[in-house]
């Protein structure tokens, strides 16, 4: 009975402590996994702002600078367009994240976390769209201006509408394993 | 006065069998003229009920199948023979994988499946991915247990086709949306709606005469080239099972 206790004390202890490393490993899970339902014209939300920004407003610019940087390459490893890149979308977003201040009005802050990922996720999607059209510049430039930009704008609104529901359940949930910690 | 009388009850008019005659003549001429268009019609409505119904159709059909499946054979028994003579390339058909796709990015810029079967499977990179209905894309990248497949529809795919009916090679070009685009550099090419396009037979990524698509719409904006949207035969985003075709081009 007492073993049993300790070793389920010592598991909510780990996931606790581990709360942001064990939603980290879960972004490129549901990146891969893509559920068609949650998806507008076949897009879908720009899942790993929704990470970055609780924690990059948590830890700071560097802070989210850095994990910007890996989420990056695991994203990059799991597509196959060799040709681009997400780092430097998500590297700007991670830095322009940290550099928020949290808010004291919830009704506010949840809303602002939709206009915050909203803006993160068409500064993503132009960086992407930048790349493809450099690469592309000869060939079809002219052919891929309009699905990039219905790709950018459904992804704009499907990550400003979910973000209010999920960064602020995982800003509570970061805020509470950190005064956890310490 | 009397005979007068007589004489006109027995004049021919007077009788009705005799009209009777008539009107079945007149009605004969009528079908007659009308090339029995009359006994045909009645007899359509009274042979209605022994017509052959649902299950002569399907037997029909089944036939019909099967016509077509032995004549498909003999066409590619032919096909690899005739390419064989003339030293074209060749499609090893079979050598298929059969998988299922576990993960599938169908939107936005990432167009990409993965599937259940991998290096330890035999799959190599190169290798061509098929569905119901013809081509989805290439596998790009093995690990032990899956391979990733970059669609046709993705941006970085370009892939050279060709338009069978006008006997045309093109580029089919990925644009990050389900209509890939296909360019022909001739301004002069007949291309219209509703062309089928198949994997080039000069093209060194694809074995020949895949299905690809068919054409939705024309744009000939561009000044010196056509363009083309295609519309799909194999759709990605609902097939759950491919074939893994190992080509050696």
């Amino acid at each position: 009975m007492g073993t049993n206790f300790e070793s389920k004390y010592l598991m909510k202890k780990f996931l606790t402590k581990k709360l942001s490393t064990i939603s980290f490993i879960f972004i490129p899970i549901i990146f891969l996994w893509h559920p068609n339902w949650l998806g507008f014209l076949g897009v879908q939300p720009y899942w790993p702002l929704f990470w970055l920004l609780p924690w990059s407003m948590i830890n700071g610019s560097i802070n989210g600078l850095i994990f910007g940087l890996f989420l990056g390459l695991i994203l990059d490893s799991l597509t196959l367009n060799e040709s681009f890149t997400q780092i430097p979308g998500l590297i700007f977003c991670g830095f322009l994240f940290g550099r928020i201040k949290l808010h004291s009005d919830i009704l506010l802050g949840h809303f602002r976390y939709g206009l915050i990922c909203s803006f993160g996720s068409f500064l993503c999607g132009t960086f992407y769209f930048l790349q493809i059209l450099f690469r592309n510049f000869s060939d079809s430039n002219s052919l891929i201006l309009i699905p990039s930009i219905k790709n950018i704008l459904a992804e704009v609104f499907l990550t400003g509408f979910f973000a209010p529901f999920i960064c602020s359940h995982l800003l509570r949930m970061f805020k509470f394993s950190r005064r956890k910690i310490q | 006065m009397l005979g007068i009388r007589r004489i006109s009850n027995s004049r021919w008019w007077h009788k009705k069998k005799n009209w009777l005659f008539f009107a079945i003549f007149l009605f004969l001429v009528f079908v007659r003229i009308s090339k029995g268009a009359f006994y045909k019609d009645f007899y359509y409505f009274i042979s209605k009920p022994f017509w052959p119904g649902q299950f002569q159709k399907e037997i029909v059909l089944e036939s019909i199948d099967q016509e077509y499946l032995i004549k498909l054979n003999l066409l590619t028994k032919d096909n690899i023979r005739l390419r064989q003579i003339l030293s074209l390339q060749e499609s090893s058909s079979d050598k298929h994988i059969s998988a299922a796709v576990i993960s599938r990015k169908t939107g936005s810029w990432w167009r990409q499946i993965i599937l259940n079967k991998g290096s330890k499977d035999g799959v190599e990179i190169g290798n061509i991915v098929i569905g119901p209905g013809g081509l989805l894309g290439r596998v790009k990248n093995t690990s032990l247990f899956t391979s990733s497949v970059t669609l046709i529809t993705s941006p970085e795919s370009k892939l050279g086709v060709w338009v069978d009916r006008i006997q045309i090679n093109g580029l089919l070009v990925g644009l990050g949306d389900d209509y890939p685009s296909l360019i022909l550099y001739s301004k002069d090419a007949d291309i219209k709606v509703g062309d089928f396009v198949s994997s080039s037979p000069a093209s060194t990524l694809l074995p020949p005469n895949i299905p690809i698509g068919i054409v939705q719409s024309i744009d000939e904006t561009l000044k010196s080239k056509k363009t083309a949207k295609i519309s799909l035969l194999a759709k990605p985003n609902v097939i759950d099972w491919v074939q893994i075709l190992k080509v050696n081009i």
